[in-house]
């Protein structure tokens, strides 16, 4: 390729600004201000990058690797960007301020943007990477202009050492801003939009002061200050947008939201229907939450003549357990242990939301034990005749503890000669491994299992599994059990019972090993299951 | 904004974590860290080393009795723990620390115990006949299974997940020669695995295996005892065994169990580590390690312990039939004793024996080497909220947690096997030894490194893993142990000093007994010099 020897910076992809845009050394406001702006604009794009790496690592997880692949993507950006700034040849200045207000508008709406997407899209990644891409890109495109622009201001060694160095300044300033007020004063989705407003702030305060240089000056200074008011629109209902977003989160209207030094959890209404999540997991709908509650509890009321006085229930603080235990008359004493006294404040004092379970927590017979469960069970030495252990699923190592051949040998102390035990077992459709463990699990221990299942639309299939201490034989439920159940069940009618015993091919036995505590195989299972067929 | 303002971030703490030498510099905050640096004590090192300066030569107090141990470690505790049982009351363990336990030690924060040296201990081999005692009498053993073999209580194996290492930048479950091979290393690892079969199941004449624990009763085969004229590293070059994954495993390997690196390892000690227990065997562990051990050891005891006292000489019984006479200083009170036994068991390690016994020449003790380690134990999150900790260091962390490139060995957790759902604060154990120096200038860089210094340089080699970490440890306690564990170089287990023959007649009345006696620092190893000893009392 041949040099144009009388236009080197034309081969350096530089090309002279086009004519009457020539700055003249006597204007140094000009050159001042946009120094100003350096600083301005480097502070904004590190906040932005800070943003999308803290908004991922709080939704997805694992921060170390948030954080890593968003700096490279940003960075990346940035470079596509800078190499971008060669094809921009005319109207620098006006360029320049159209890129402000698209990293004012782009930048500025990252919080609303993520937060919304991560509520309404699956590909949630894309969307992340692809606006921290855009940012990065026009990030990127900043400074080169920039520098292009003051390029007859200052000369060159000059130039670079006060732009370099006031970019650095303003990173500085971002990243000790954002964890020290930003974060924990303002919040994410204000500091998002208050950054876009500084970006266009420079955008507009460029139009007003340099109107002489811009092309098409009205149209440009209209489009800053439509970007402006709209941002700071954004900025006076942050709050209603965060709590909006939330609401998106949990796509139903929040009626209760609440952090317990162990979990967060949220109330959802709509209509007649109220949810409960924990730590964003659904624990019950109130729509059909009586299925599983129902199918939890009264088989292994009604199993054995003997009526049942003495109840233990393991986990399940919301009290629809309870609710069902209290329907026997025979029942002297129920003993619940949920470890998170929140739980239980909220469905024992909140008036509507007790009115779920039937005020079973006022009950006298009720006595709310707030321990680890299994540390409780460990210094036990009362006996009961019936238990239910309502856990959540094995999720993790911590809670697979609680499905271990070491938790069921515990509670086989817990019990009284005739007792039963129900378990929460999961899903024997979706995670028919982790079930069928489970099972394996109380055998390996000494127990005699009747593992059934029932529909609970919210969930899906679930299973549940009878132990006790002597054989269990399915044909009680043909015939005496039934005439036990009590009225007024909506799920559980008398000639149902047998069937939830029987189990259809694709939920039928597999064989597994049982889940000990060194060997944690029921979190393997469990992940393995819902992994394949993720919950919806 | 350049590339350039975001470089201090993207190299970070990480590019500092890369470090190869034991106590790299760290520049970190230790801002709102609390912390001190304990024990062993040094004053009475020195008071020793000083040849008892200042002590009197002949203390008035004078006390009898059939025997006498000195040394509350393992081997000490065993020792007393045998007598104890075989109905032998007259005796007294001796101990310097106001604690016993040695270097299977235990301390405890606000929020679990944690230990100060061993921290487990892999379910026992038929061989370990002592220890299966002493667990049993723990009662560990839940049952025994088809063969007889103990069932032991799964409370106290070690939980899943066990363990997992940290390389190229994330974690990836289990550390063993198969998680760290690459495709490429699967002609070494077969051939690796081959040999090792081959030596596990080997059995000579007298049916002994090739390497057993405890390693007295290991094969004399000489094929296999000439193994501990090379190190591991030699051994590994002459079967042209090159694989940097293989030999980093095999390197860290040596380093945990015996403080060295692969180079001054004997290539006997190092198969014996793979060889010597079952394939696949557990370990049992607790929050507190091997204290708890300890614990069970020292109830045992009960008052025939006095601690915080210090054996400043031992004279070794004459010919006249006159008894083994032991002077000792405690520390608390500054009286002087001396006690006059028929049978003394020497349970300190056999470095401190040329400052406590009359006539021991330095040159009987020459050839006994000891690594230097740091263990650092640090106290996280005890001002967060459970909720916070889910799957950072609770749910999802192994027991044992290995930094690929590091000289340490990472950590340990301390609440692994807590059985709550939700665990909350925790206690991590770290583990530095110096390999890489010669024992004697690593122990003195140790002893001249201030807390700063130290805490700083474990915080910055864990941020590789956790770069938050620093904001979320409570406090950093450190010890130092200067002769942590005797080092297995090539020639000492199976060369002449380590054995010692005749050293007994040589100073009657004195039973040695010491896990550095083996040349391998296991609790395996210790109980048995221990319990070795007290079969000697009871029988002459
Ligand atoms: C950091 C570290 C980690 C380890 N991890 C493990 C592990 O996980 N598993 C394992 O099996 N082993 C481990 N070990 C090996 C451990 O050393 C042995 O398990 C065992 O504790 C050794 O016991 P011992 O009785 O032989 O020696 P020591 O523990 O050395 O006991 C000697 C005792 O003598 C006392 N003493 C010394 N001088 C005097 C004196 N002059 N007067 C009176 N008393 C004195 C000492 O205070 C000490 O209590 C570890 C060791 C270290 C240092």
């Amino acid at each position: 390729m041949e040099a144009n020897p009388t236009d080197p910076v034309g081969r350096s992809g530089t090309p002279s600004p086009a004519g009457g845009q020539v700055a003249t050394p006597e204007n140094g406001v000009f050159a001042r201000a946009l120094l100003i702006s350096v600083f301005v604009i480097a502070t904004c794009g590190l906040i932005y990058e800070l943003l999308a790496g803290t908004i991922a690592s709080y939704l997805l997880g694992d921060s170390v690797t948030q954080f890593s692949t968003i700096i490279g993507v940003y960075l990346f950006a940035m470079g596509v960007g800078s190499w971008l700034s060669r094809f921009v040849l005319r109207e620098l200045v006006t360029m320049f301020v159209r890129i402000e207000i698209l990293v004012g508008l782009v930048g500025g709406l990252t919080s609303p943007v993520l937060f919304l997407a991560f509520a309404e899209v699956s590909a949630f990644r894309v969307i992340l990477y692809g606006w921290v891409t855009l940012t990065g890109i026009l990030v990127g495109l900043e400074i080169p202009l920039l520098m292009r622009i003051l390029e007859h201001e200052l000369p060159f060694a000059d130039l670079v050492s006060r732009v370099l160095s006031l970019d650095y300044l303003g990173a500085l300033a971002a990243s000790l801003l954002f964890p020290l007020w930003l974060v924990p004063r303002l919040g994410l989705m204000r500091s998002s939009f208050l950054f876009g407003v500084l970006n266009l702030l420079v955008a507009v305060a460029t139009c007003h002061l340099f109107a002489d240089r811009l092309a098409a000056r009205r149209r440009v200074t209209a489009q800053a200050w439509g970007a402006l008011v709209l941002l700071l629109l954004g900025l006076m209902s942050s709050e209603r947008l965060m709590s909006f977003a939330e609401q998106r989160l949990y796509d139903q209207p929040v009626i209760y939201a609440d952090s317990s030094p162990y979990q967060r959890l949220v109330i959802t209404r709509k209509l007649d229907e109220v949810r409960l999540f924990l730590d964003g997991n659904l624990q019950f709908s109130s729509r059909d939450e009586y299925r599983y509650h129902e199918a939890l509890v009264h088989p292994a009321m009604t199993y054995f003549e003997q009526p049942r006085t003495n109840v233990l229930v393991l986990g399940g603080g919301d009290g629809f357990a309870v609710r069902e235990i209290l329907r026997y008359p025979s029942v002297e004493r129920v003993v619940l242990v949920d470890l998170d006294p929140l739980m239980v404040k909220v469905f024992r004092d909140h008036d509507e939301l007790s009115g779920l379970n039937g005020f079973a927590l006022r009950d006298p017979r009720v006595e709310v034990v707030h321990q680890d469960a299994f540390i409780w069970l460990d210094r036990l030495d009362e006996q009961f005749d019936l238990v239910i252990v309502d856990f959540p699923d094995p999720r993790n190592f911590s809670l697979g503890k609680l499905y271990s051949t070491t938790f069921y040998q515990r509670l086989t102390a817990a019990l009284r000669p005739g007792a039963v035990v129900a378990v929460q077992s999961t899903s024997p459709l979706h995670t028919r491994e982790a079930f069928w463990c489970v099972n394996k699990t109380l055998k390996t221990v000494g127990f005699h299992t009747l593992p059934y299942h029932a529909t609970v639309p919210s969930f899906g299939k679930w299973g549940f599994i009878l132990a006790a201490a002597q054989p269990l034989d399915v044909a009680v439920f043909q015939a005496e059990a039934a005439g036990r159940l009590p009225q007024g069940l909506k799920y559980l009618a008398p000639g149902l019972l047998p069937g939830l015993f029987l189990f259809p091919p694709d939920m039928g036995p597999v064989d597994v090993d049982e889940n000990r505590l060194n060997n944690q195989a029921v979190v393997e299972y469990h992940e393995r299951g819902w992994k394949a067929t993720p919950p919806t | 904004m350049t590339w350039m303002s975001l470089a201090p971030w993207v190299m970070g703490a990480g590019a500092c974590g890369r470090s190869r030498s034991e106590l790299p510099d760290h520049s970190v905050s230790l801002e709102g860290i609390e912390g001190e640096i304990v024990g062993p004590s040094m004053e009475a090192g020195h008071l020793l080393r000083s040849g008892g300066a200042g002590l009197p030569a002949s203390p008035p107090e004078v006390q009898e009795l059939d025997t006498l141990i000195v040394g509350g470690g393992i081997a000490g505790l065993t020792a007393g723990w045998r007598l104890n049982g075989e109905g032998h009351g007259d005796f007294k363990l001796l101990e310097l620390e106001n604690e016993v336990g040695g270097k299977s030690r235990s301390g405890r924060s606000s929020i679990s115990p944690y230990p100060w040296g061993a921290h487990y201990l892999p379910v026992p081999s038929r061989e370990s006949a002592i220890v299966r005692k002493i667990l049993e009498e723990m009662g560990l053993v839940i049952g025994r299974d088809a063969d007889g073999e103990p069932i032991y209580d799964p409370r106290h194996l070690c939980h899943a997940p066990q363990e997992r290492l940290f390389v190229g930048n994330r974690w990836q479950p289990g550390v063993s020669l198969r998680s760290v091979a690459e495709p490429e290393d699967a002609a070494e690892l077969a051939a690796f695995e081959s040999r090792l079969r081959e030596l596990r199941d080997f059995r000579d004449e007298q049916g002994r295996r090739a390497f057993a624990l405890p390693m007295e009763l290991s094969s004399r085969d000489p094929g296999l005892l000439a193994l501990d004229r090379i190190s591991m590293a030699e051994y590994l070059d002459a079967e042209g065994w090159t694989s940097p994954r293989i030999r980093w495993y095999l390197d860290y390997c040596c380093r945990d169990d015996y403080g060295c690196s692969l180079d001054e390892t004997s290539a006997w000690a190092g198969w014996h580590y793979f060889c010597a227990r079952p394939e696949d065997s557990e370990v049992l562990t607790w929050p507190e390690g091997n204290g708890r051990l300890v614990d069970f050891l020292r109830r045992a005891l009960g008052n025939r312990i006095e601690t915080s006292t210090l054996v400043y000489r031992v004279r070794s019984a004459g010919d006249g039939g006159e008894r083994v006479s032991v002077d000792t200083l405690n520390l608390k009170t500054q009286v002087t004793t001396r006690f006059r036994c028929r049978r003394l068991i020497y349970a300190l390690p056999r470095f401190t024996a040329p400052y406590v016994i009359e006539g021991f020449d330095r040159s009987l003790s020459r050839s006994f080497t000891y690594a230097p380690w740091l263990v650092a134990n640090l106290t996280v999150d005890g001002r967060r909220r459970p909720s916070q900790n889910q799957g950072y260091f609770s749910s999802q962390t192994a027991w044992d947690n290995v930094l690929y490139d590091s000289r340490s060995l990472g950590y340990v957790v301390a609440t692994h096997q807590n059985l709550s759902a939700y665990p909350g604060a925790t206690v991590l154990t770290y583990y530095l030894p110096f390999v890489d120096l010669d024992p004697v200038s690593a122990r003195t860089r140790l002893q001249q490194a201030s807390w700063s210094e130290l805490a700083a340089s474990v915080l910055g080699d864990l941020a590789q893993a956790h770069p938050d970490l620093v904001k979320r440890v409570d406090r950093i306690d450190l010890m130092r142990w200067g002769h942590a564990m005797i080092r297995p170089v090539p020639g000492f287990i199976w060369g002449s000093d380590r054995r010692h023959d005749g050293l007994e007649e040589k100073f009657p009345g004195i039973l040695f007994a010491h896990s550095d006696m083996s040349g391998l620092s296991l609790f395996e190893e210790a109980s048995y010099r221990g319990a070795v000893a007290a079969d000697r009392v009871l029988s002459c």
